[in-house]
């Protein structure tokens, strides 16, 4: 809180220029954290096709599941909680930031007599004090419609571009909802809190965008799904295409590269970047049918 | 595939479940305290007037404390951000109540100064006519038929008591929490933009340049033998000649002097949020000694005939004798409510009976 004040004295007494800047060293402080969490994100998206064959193939035997699972991950040398250990790192910085924007704002009397007992005796904390609350077009202490949009959106983009596409449907639901539910729930709460948290939500998205796409490109946000064709009622039975979305097929453009896509110990499984499995796959070319025809089949 | 349906069907039902908590998390909570208010009370000879924690006005019959009238403030709408939470009807007050001929006069944190009937507890809208300000968090003073405050809008308005008119405005740089001060001809009042401000009571013109401190001033000043003395946010008490706005001295402590100093037998008795009560010789500024009380004085201490009068926001009242330099708990108001409480409202007094 009080590197928060003092930071707002060397930003020109622009309290919103405070907050992005601590955002950005914090972020930077914790990046290696946060890129091996981004990094362990990945492979173990990498390893899910592998595992969903382990849940069919052991569907009725948990224990031997979770042996060969164990395996997988050691043998891909990934730590299931690679990605876990990292973000429960950060978390408390997380929250410790977010207490000191919610503090240093004070924004009832009560609030600011309180801040007292938390400041410490450097001079250039109590002559910054208070703090300027406009910051662009808004008052960091109430709340702005079109910052809470802009959280929103950030927030979507972010986990769009890190969500793994999933060939599991179950996965893919899961994942949709993931996409939808925390951009939305951070929207609805910028409508009602401080602007303050608002922008350093935004400036770590901004960040987080960045990070993702220096590992992943635009991920999620690029790679297609396999189209899935609905017929309306009357509508002709179409067949669904043979040619794949291009995430789908990848050809092989030498040995040397197959053996690379291939990998050692997987079986003969093309890159799966964004589509079903090549059994589910071959599955639809049977039939000739989508997933809701089939459905509606049974 | 129906296992699909039904795990697809409660993974959108959870979603929409989190959406609603983060509606109801925005719409009825708020971060930080509620403002509650810490108004003080002022002492007639016959009736005691203070404001409350629930938005009244109360009026006490000074010699035995029955009550004479309560007078709640206009309701005020308040809705959270989807209008889930009840609507609230307080209306908080920090300021302390004052009185000018039939009324009593109080600014409210909704931007509205009331006036109510001091004999009936009437209360009505006093200004502005339309609409309302800025949050009123200082007290109104009254002089020569004028009332002053300032506004969290970083106006001082001098208004006719009679009239409602405003006779002037006056913009300071910053927020204005601070109680104006009066003397003579003179209105001194402290600004969030670091600033003290000498004011003309009749016209708002500036008596002298305003004096810059180095932190927010939030503390009344007081005016004791042609001086003015404030604490400020820059952790320092100031004095001032009344006359030109020259420094004298100022003197250091530990952390902020959020309230009001005494002044008696040439001596400044200054509380601040360290925990201590510097006593400080008013001409030179030097320490005379000093009352360590352990917790932090928010709350406006008064003087009773030899006696300051200091409470702690933990609730310990001790008296400070200026004579002796002697101190002593009179009570802990703590124990005695039989819980934690924080005390921050200005004390009062009246005939040797002190009001917390």
């Amino acid at each position: 809180m009080n590197v928060l004040i003092v930071l707002t004295d060397y930003m020109m007494s622009s309290f919103g220029l405070a907050i992005v800047a601590l955002t950005i060293v914090v972020n930077l402080a914790m990046y290696p954290l946060t890129m091996k969490q981004i990094h362990s994100t990945q492979a173990l998206q990498s390893l899910q096709p592998k595992l969903l064959e382990l849940q069919k193939k052991y569907a009725k035997d948990k224990q031997k599941l979770a042996q060969e699972q164990m395996r997988v991950y050691k043998e891909s040398g990934v730590n299931p909680a690679g990605c876990l250990v990292p973000m429960l790192i950060q978390l408390p910085i997380w929250i410790a930031l977010y207490q000191s924007i919610i503090r240093v704002l004070a924004w009832t009397p009560e609030d600011f007599l309180g801040l007292s007992q938390f400041l410490y005796s450097w001079p250039v904390v109590y002559s910054a004090l208070p703090l300027a609350e406009k910051f662009l077009w808004f008052n960091l202490a109430l709340p702005d419609t079109y910052l809470a949009v802009m959280v929103g959106a950030t927030m979507w983009l972010q986990q769009k571009m890190s969500m793994p596409v999933a060939s599991d449907p179950k996965q893919q639901t899961q994942g949709r909802m993931m996409l939808w539910t925390m951009p939305l729930m951070f929207f609805v709460l910028c409508l009602s809190f401080p602007s303050g948290l608002a922008l350093f939500w935004v400036t770590s998205s901004v960040i987080r965008i960045i990070m993702q796409y220096l590992v992943s490109g635009w991920g999620g946000l690029v790679i297609s799904k396999p189209e899935i064709k609905i017929r309306k009622p009357g509508q002709k039975k179409a067949a669904l295409p043979e040619v794949a979305t291009e995430a789908d097929i990848v050809e092989p453009r030498s040995e040397a590269e197959k053996g690379l896509e291939y990998g050692e110990s997987g079986g003969k499984r093309q890159d799966r970047g964004g589509g079903y499995s090549a059994r589910l796959r071959a599955i639809r070319r049977q039939s000739g049918r989508g997933k809701d025809q089939r459905r509606k089949g049974r | 595939m129906q296992v699909e349906r039904v795990v697809k069907t409660r993974l959108w039902l959870l979603l929409v479940g989190l959406v609603l908590m983060s509606l109801i998390v925005s719409g009825c909570a708020t971060l930080g305290t509620q403002p509650k208010g810490w108004a003080g009370g002022e002492v007639t000879d016959e009736t005691l007037f203070f404001g409350s924690v629930k938005g009244e006005v109360i009026a006490l019959d000074a010699s035995d404390g029955s009550r004479v009238w309560e007078a709640p403030l206009e309701a005020e709408k308040s809705e959270g951000g989807f209008g889930c939470t009840p609507v609230s009807t307080m209306v908080v007050i920090y300021g302390t109540p004052v009185l000018a001929g039939d009324s009593v006069y109080v600014g409210a944190y909704n931007g509205i100064v009331y006036a109510i009937n001091a004999s009936t507890g009437e209360a009505r809208k006093f200004y502005p006519e339309e609409g309302k300000l800025e949050a009123v968090i200082g007290g109104l003073v009254e002089g020569s038929g004028k009332l002053y405050f300032g506004s969290v809008d970083g106006v001082v308005y001098a208004l006719d008591v009679n009239t409602r008119d405003t006779v002037w405005r006056f913009p300071t740089g910053g927020k204005i929490w601070s109680t104006p001060a009066i003397d003579d001809d003179t209105l001194y009042v402290g600004s969030f933009d670091k600033r003290l401000y000498a004011l003309n009571a009749d016209d708002g013109s500036k008596h002298w340049e305003p004096f810059a401190t180095e932190g927010a001033i939030v503390a009344a000043p007081v005016v004791y033998n042609n001086t003015i003395y404030f604490g400020s946010l820059d952790r320092y008490v100031y004095a001032l000649e009344a006359a030109t706005g020259a420094l004298k001295w100022r003197f250091p402590a530990e952390k902020w002097f959020w309230t009001k100093v005494v002044a008696v037998d040439n001596l400044i008795y200054a509380p601040c949020l360290d925990g201590r009560v510097y006593v400080l010789n008013a001409e030179t500024g030097a320490k005379v000694t000093e009352f360590d009380l352990g917790s932090p004085v928010s709350s406006s201490p008064v003087l009773v005939e030899s006696l300051v009068i200091v409470a702690t926001e933990e609730g310990r009242v001790y008296s400070l004798d200026t004579t002796s330099q002697k101190q002593r708990l009179l009570a802990n108001i703590a124990e005695l409510a039989g819980e934690a409480l924080l005390i921050r409202s200005p004390l009062f007094a009246s005939e040797g009976v002190v009001f917390v």
